[in-house]
């Protein structure tokens, strides 16, 4: 009887070995598997990073104007606006 | 008992022989099978590896060497995007590695445009180091073309790297940083100075909010341009622009040209790069007789209708003061605004008398230095003793020299009453009302008269009217002091305004530095030729950006040909 007990908890050491050891490595895996997604992260991070910082470079006012001139835009001139009043006939779009 | 223990003793301590029993072998066996398990498991575990092993594992390895420093984004009062860090490769060198610095040395000259070739020879030959920069923040086209050399000893780090989308607009304001990431000047420095910055290895981007500004990119945009123009059109040695909200005292474009691009720090070393709304102090002539009429309605020593006699020059010991356009007759307070007549501004400060002269310049903060979140603003320079010569010079504004943002903030708490802080940064919420510091009554007479100078026929401010936008403002023309003197053609013309001035909400501030007659537009240097049309053509820009209504209903007629401002017409 007292064998049975020794050899099944002999087979449940290296059983219980070979699981933890099967675990540690998963979880070795799994650490460099996140490590991997945190680098993947950052380089995304940074590419988004670059892409907002020429975004706003190709929106700058410098390189807009231009063409905005070219469009034949220009800064809203004063004669530009008209004050709406119900009153007034002139205003009134047909 | 004892017989027993005898006889029990050596039948204990007898080996039997060793004969391999049933018992024996079965225990052979299990422990060879116990074995065989193991084995078996490690060959399955192996087997496993084999079948699932990961292609992308990497092993971390610590980098102590290279630290850098991740700074949050800086943005504009819209969120628009003055700076920010990305990650660039640096290149370095393990000159223990190299094989042959000759070679490193040509083909890296051959891939890199404008390295320095001693620094790198120097860095090569050095063989007791494993660690040597060779060139830091390349693009990712040059890094691939380095890399493409195979040559061993090199290798790259990634790291941040300051980055200005906008280039060298609102330079001066936003600063810049050194190769590390730290700030030098500007606003980078204020971000080291208030402990936003971290500490990083690698490219780790801050997560802390970005810094928003009180700057709008469209109003400094157009400020720039404008003032970039002027300097052209009056061929002039420099310029400086702003424009300050009078409620809040934002600021909302501060330019200076030449400007100063964040990308080469070099520049601030340069005294022509120099800021001129900050970094030096002016004698920014007759804007200051604002202050003078101020102060003298403050005291109630005059009104707008007091008379004085300034048909002589008026002579203090040796020195004789005059007029450019001398009137023949006396001339109201109101008068003597609108002419800009040196004597009269000095027969009001002499009514007032030195001590007051001081004390009400001290009240709007011209004796002390100022400090804003971009840096230290140069000192003002004071009169060493401030008897009577030197209280008529100050009340036309020679004889102190201040820097133009420190008048600026006084003259917006001239038209509005109130103390004026100038800042660089968004207020987030508005702020307790300030401080009064002239009575109300001041400020209306003072509004009056900045806008009598643009509409009136005799004002000095004509050209500073911006159809429909309701400009006032002072010119100032103050020559320059140089050697032997003061000289007459070399001069800084200025013209501080506000708009529109039936409600201030904007102070506008322009300055030209040396500029010269233009045939057809300007037959001379005064401002009122080129620091006031100048204005005029920044209000016409920015007054629809901010919102401001022009006044034409009735007058304005469309016509057929495409809109343009003034300035397009220029």
């Amino acid at each position: 009887m007292l064998r049975i007990i020794n050899l099944t908890l002999m087979l449940s050491m290296l059983v219980g070995v070979f699981a933890l050891y099967a675990i540690k490595y998963d979880a070795r895996q799994l650490e460099a598997r996140v490590q991997t997604q945190e680098r993947d992260l950052e380089k995304l991070e940074n590419n988004v990073a670059v892409l907002i910082a020429e975004r706003a470079h190709l929106a700058r006012p410098k390189a807009l104007e231009p063409l905005a001139r070219g469009l034949g835009l220009a800064p809203i001139a004063p004669r530009q606006y008209l004050r709406l009043e119900p009153s007034s006939a002139a205003n009134v779009i047909e | 008992m004892r017989l027993l223990r005898a006889s029990a003793r050596p039948k204990c301590l007898l080996r039997a022989p060793i004969v391999a029993t049933a018992s024996t072998r079965r225990r052979t066996l299990l422990t060879l099978a116990a074995l065989v398990a193991c084995f078996a498991a490690i060959a399955a575990q192996l087997l496993r590896l084999g079948v699932k092993a990961e292609p992308d594992f990497h092993l971390n390895i610590a980098e102590p060497i290279g630290q850098s420093w991740s700074r949050p984004d800086i943005v504009d009062r819209h969120g628009q995007l003055l700076a920010t860090d990305v990650a660039t490769h640096s290149l370095y060198a393990d000159p223990q590695l190299v094989l042959d610095s000759d070679e490193v040395l040509e083909k890296l000259t051959g891939a890199l445009a404008g390295l320095d070739r001693a620094e790198v020879r120097r860095a090569l030959a050095d063989r007791g180091r494993r660690f040597a920069w060779i060139a830091r923040g390349l693009t990712p086209r040059q890094a691939q073309s380095v890399h493409d050399l195979g040559l061993p000893g090199l290798a790259f780090r990634t790291e941040l790297k300051r980055v200005y989308p906008l280039g060298a607009l609102a330079g001066h304001v936003v600063g810049s940083v050194n190769v590390d990431n730290k700030g030098l000047v500007g606003l980078e420095r204020w971000l080291d100075d208030m402990g936003k910055v971290e500490a990083v290895q690698g490219t780790d981007r801050s997560a802390k909010p970005a810094l928003r500004l009180s700057l709008d990119v469209g109003v400094q945009h157009a400020v720039s341009e404008e003032l970039q123009a002027a300097v052209t059109r009056y061929s002039a040695t420099g310029a400086a622009g702003l424009v300050l909200d009078l409620t809040s005292g934002e600021i909302l474009a501060a330019a200076s040209l030449p400007s100063a691009d964040p990308t080469r720090p070099s520049d601030w070393l340069e005294l022509s790069h120099a800021d001129k709304l900050m970094s030096g102090s002016f004698e920014l002539g007759s804007v200051f007789k604002t202050l003078t009429v101020a102060m003298a309605l403050e005291a109630g020593v005059a009104d707008l209708n007091s008379l004085y006699d300034v048909r002589r020059p008026l002579t203090i010991g040796a020195n004789t003061i005059t007029d450019l356009h001398p009137s023949g007759r006396p001339l109201s307070v109101r008068e003597v605004f609108l002419h800009s007549s040196n004597v009269g501004a000095g027969l009001i400060a002499l009514d007032l008398g030195a001590d007051r002269q001081r004390q009400f310049l001290a009240k709007f903060g011209l004796i002390e230095p100022l400090r804003t979140e971009a840096g230290s603003i140069a000192p003002p320079q004071l009169p060493k003793h401030w008897g009577r010569i030197e209280t008529v010079t100050v009340s036309y504004g020679h004889g102190i020299a201040v820097a133009p943002l420190q008048l600026a903030a006084a003259m917006a708490g001239v038209i509005v009453g109130t103390k004026v802080t100038p800042t660089f940064l968004a207020r987030a919420e508005a702020s307790a009302p300030a401080a009064r510091v002239v009575a109300p009554a001041t400020s209306a007479r003072i509004q009056e008269i900045l806008r009598l100078n643009v509409t009136s026929p005799v004002g000095t401010g004509r050209k500073a009217d911006a159809e429909g936008y309701r400009v006032g403002g002072k010119t100032g023309t103050a020559e320059m002091p140089g050697r032997g003197g003061y000289q007459a053609k070399a001069v800084i013309s200025s013209f501080i305004g506000a708009f529109p001035m039936d409600a201030p909400n904007y102070l506008t501030l322009v300055l030209l530095f040396e500029p010269e007659p233009v045939a057809g537009i300007a037959p001379g240097i005064t401002a009122g030729l080129n620091a006031a049309p100048t204005t005029a053509r920044i209000v016409h820009r920015i007054a629809p950006v901010l919102g401001v209504l022009p006044r034409l209903i009735g007058r304005a007629e469309p016509t057929d040909g495409p809109f343009d401002a003034p300035s397009a017409a220029q």
